[in-house]
């Protein structure tokens, strides 16, 4: 062209002109609108702007395309860690104010999350099903983390493999936290010769290969990339997207390091930073925990137990301090001993001795506030030695009439009040039958008779005939009521156990010798002692004594006084056993 | 740190596995060979101040190696030659191997190892085959698996040839 041009100058100015305007005729539009183009690239300025307009378009539009991102992160990564290095005050200035909200907000989310941990904790120490699980672990020998996996989880991802294509060299390789994991080097390297093996053995398309490996509740799913794959081991099934996720995690892989990864020869060191993509794979749900409206009933029903656990607490504390009670109140009893008394699921038992005179063991129960159901009670009779007991047998045995009680202190059986003579008599036949009873004293019912029959004895006077010791007409009478009265005494002293003494002593007037008076006094009051003997019995003694004229009832002279002093008279004394005169 | 991954090769009941049974990390059992047609185990080495950690595939050997699937051999950086030194049609099929393996993945270090070197009263290949063998280039190491003569050396061997391409 330039050669034409040349060669067409050369034929004349013209001609060149012509050429001239005919090429701007025909280009000339183009040459403007490159020349413009020209200008434009070569102003930086102006390229600038454009840039300043299409590149906040470009950042909204793309924002969310991962591979934008990827691209995007790791000059801005740079980029910041240059500033933070040069200068950290402008960005540290700048995350400032974020920080404290950040910084409580983790706080918080850590503290929720131990709460939540710590309650699933409890619940699956405390519940019946984690009992249940417990159960299941010691009879299948597993551990019982590895049940509550088993039981509450819906998939995990347990590790993800990043692996070499062609050598299934390991790349890279991330775990959940408590996942059995074997020696990865060479299970990458075994998992790529299965994947090459089921692909060669089955001649399947170049294209096409092994994408799931199943056993049990554990598959391996294997996401291929042009030079790297990864593998993920989940236990459980897990959704179809996390297929999705597992391509994510390739692409991202191949974006980010894919010059690596085409030229691996075996250092792995540059891909460290996959393994925060592969982190991002681990996922795991749960069984969403269909407990939550079950946990409310269960603390109800929990709630219940308490209440109910307190209140038969209460009622059976109540019980005891009743049983207590009426424990106490039957060992202050007379006549009951207890030998055992035992607290039972529902009730009591009690067994003793009781003697049939004692109190009746269910009247105390009411008083006690003891149910007379809740008591089975064996009672073994008994005769009791306690003086009331005693005297209560007594009284059933001797039945005493009334007016008349018994009492018994040191086994000697008493009586008080008055009682016929006949009665004392039996009464003292029959004591000795009487359990408990070792003496009788019957003074006490007596004492109305011996004052009685003392009274008709003491101070009686008998009237002698002069210078004899016989009695004046009409004595006859008093002696014979003396007599009696004496007899009376004797049987008292018999029953009752007495000794009785009567004195006897005569006397004489004042006429006479004195010698003759004694032996005249003496011969009265033997008189009268012999009248009586018969009377006296072995209870009642009988002293006779003559006093001559010594001790005159009156000093006369005068008839009617002498026949005064000639007398005997009679005093009783009682001498032995109990007088009970006083009671 | 550097992984690499070799391969043993060699014809049927040279003594490949029982060779490296005593010196490689195992996770898998034998069963694997017969029914996968490859077991892969782990050796550490240390060259030159170098950690290297060594991915094994012990492939089934058949006297046939035709059979055997080259895919098996993909990505390998080196590979360990067996030859039963008391079977001379062993040293042919290694050959085969060896052409086969050089066809599929390129020219990458290999050793030869004689097996069998306490059985030495009984080998078949003399040494003229040797001197042939080691006039082509090709190293060789006698090994027994009886005695783990020469393993380590082996591996050492392989590992360095190996580093110095890198």
């Amino acid at each position: 062209m330039v050669d034409e041009g040349e060669r067409a100058a050369g034929r004349g100015p013209d001609r060149r002109d012509d050429l001239s305007s005919l090429r701007a005729l025909i280009v000339g539009p183009e040459q403007r609108s490159l020349a413009a183009i020209q200008s434009r690239l070569d102003d930086k300025a102006g390229r600038a702007e454009d840039l300043a307009e299409v590149l906040p378009r470009v950042l909204l539009q793309h924002a969310q395309d991962a591979h934008f991102t990827a691209a995007l992160t790791p000059p801005i990564e740079k980029a910041i860690t240059t500033s933070v290095q040069r200068n950290p005050k402008p960005l540290a200035d700048a995350l400032f104010p974020v920080m404290g909200p950040a910084i409580r907000k983790a706080v918080a989310a850590g503290l929720a999350s131990m709460v939540d941990s710590l309650n699933r904790t409890l619940e699956q120490a405390v519940s019946w099903r984690s009992l249940r699980w417990r159960v299941e672990a010691l009879r299948t020998g597993k551990s019982f983390g590895e049940i509550v996996l088993a039981k509450t989880l819906l998939y995990r991802v347990e590790q993800v493999f990043l692996i070499d294509r062609r050598s299934g060299l390991l790349l890279q390789h991330a775990w959940a936290e408590d996942a059995v994991v074997e020696d990865a080097d060479m299970v990458s390297g075994m998992l790529t010769a299965i994947k090459d093996f089921v692909q060669d053995s089955f001649k399947v398309a170049s294209t096409d290969s092994l994408e799931a490996l199943k056993v049990g509740d554990l598959s391996v799913w294997i996401e291929p990339g042009p030079y790297a794959i990864v593998a993920a081991v989940i236990r459980g099934s897990a959704p179809s997207g996390l297929r999705g996720r597992l391509q994510e995690a390739v692409e991202m892989i191949h974006l980010q390091f894919g010059g690596v990864l085409e030229t691996f020869d075996g250092d792995t060191s540059p891909l460290a930073d996959a393994k925060n993509t592969l982190e991002s794979c681990l996922h795991a749900e749960f069984r969403a925990d269909e407990r939550k409206p079950r946990t409310r009933s269960t603390w109800i029903i929990a709630s219940v137990v308490v209440v109910a656990l307190l209140i038969w607490g209460g009622l059976r504390w109540r019980d005891s301090r009743h049983w207590a009670a009426y424990l106490d109140a039957l060992r202050a009893e007379p006549g009951i001993v207890v030998l055992s008394a035992d607290r039972h699921w529902r009730g009591f038992a009690i067994s003793g001795l009781r003697d049939p005179l004692a109190r009746d063991p269910q009247s105390l129960l009411a008083a006690a506030g003891v149910l007379a159901g809740d008591v089975r009670a064996a009672w073994t009779p008994y005769y009791a030695l306690e003086p009331g007991l005693i005297a209560a047998r007594a009284t059933t045995v001797l039945r005493p009439p009334t007016g008349v009680s018994l009492s018994v202190r040191d086994g000697v059986l008493s009586l008080d009040g008055n009682a016929s003579m006949a009665w004392v008599t039996e009464a003292k036949r029959l004591a000795p039958f009487v359990a408990g009873v070792v003496s009788f004293d019957a003074a006490g019912a007596l004492a109305g008779h011996a004052r009685e029959a003392m009274t008709g004895v003491q101070n009686q006077t008998l009237l002698f005939t002069r210078g004899e010791a016989s009695l004046v007409p009409g004595q006859e009478t008093a002696l014979a009521q003396l007599t009696t009265h004496v007899a009376q005494l004797a049987q008292i002293a018999g029953v009752a156990d007495q000794r009785y003494r009567i004195d006897i002593v005569g006397h004489t007037d004042a006429d006479g010798a004195e010698e003759s008076n004694l032996s005249l006094s003496q011969a009265r009051a033997d008189a009268i002692k012999t009248a009586l003997t018969p009377a006296a019995g072995a209870g009642v003694e009988l002293a006779a004594l003559g006093e001559g004229s010594r001790q005159p009832v009156v000093v006369s002279d005068n008839e009617r006084d002498k026949q005064r002093n000639r007398r005997v008279a009679i005093t009783v004394t009682l001498i032995a056993g109990t007088g009970n005169q006083g009671r | 740190m550097i992984q690499k991954k070799i391969c043993m090769l060699g014809g049927f009941a040279v003594g490949k596995t029982s060779l490296v049974a005593r010196y490689v990390t195992s996770l898998f059992s034998e069963k694997y060979l017969t029914t996968v047609g490859v077991k892969i185990d782990k050796k550490q080495v240390a060259v030159d101040g170098r950690d290297v950690t060594l991915m094994l595939w012990d492939i089934y050997g058949q006297d046939d190696f035709q059979d055997v699937q080259t895919s098996q051999l993909r990505g390998m950086s080196g590979y360990l030659l067996v030859v039963d030194g008391t079977r001379r049609a062993t040293l042919e099929t290694a050959r085969q191997v060896q052409a086969k393996a050089a066809a599929a993945v390129g020219e990458v270090p290999f050793i030869l190892l004689l097996n069998k070197s306490d059985l030495s009263a009984q080998w078949e290949i003399d040494e003229p085959a040797f001197f042939k063998l080691a006039e082509q280039g090709w190293h060789v190491i006698r090994t027994s698996a009886k005695t783990g003569e020469g393993v380590e050396e082996a591996f050492m061997a392989l590992t360095r040839a190996m580093l110095v391409r890198a």
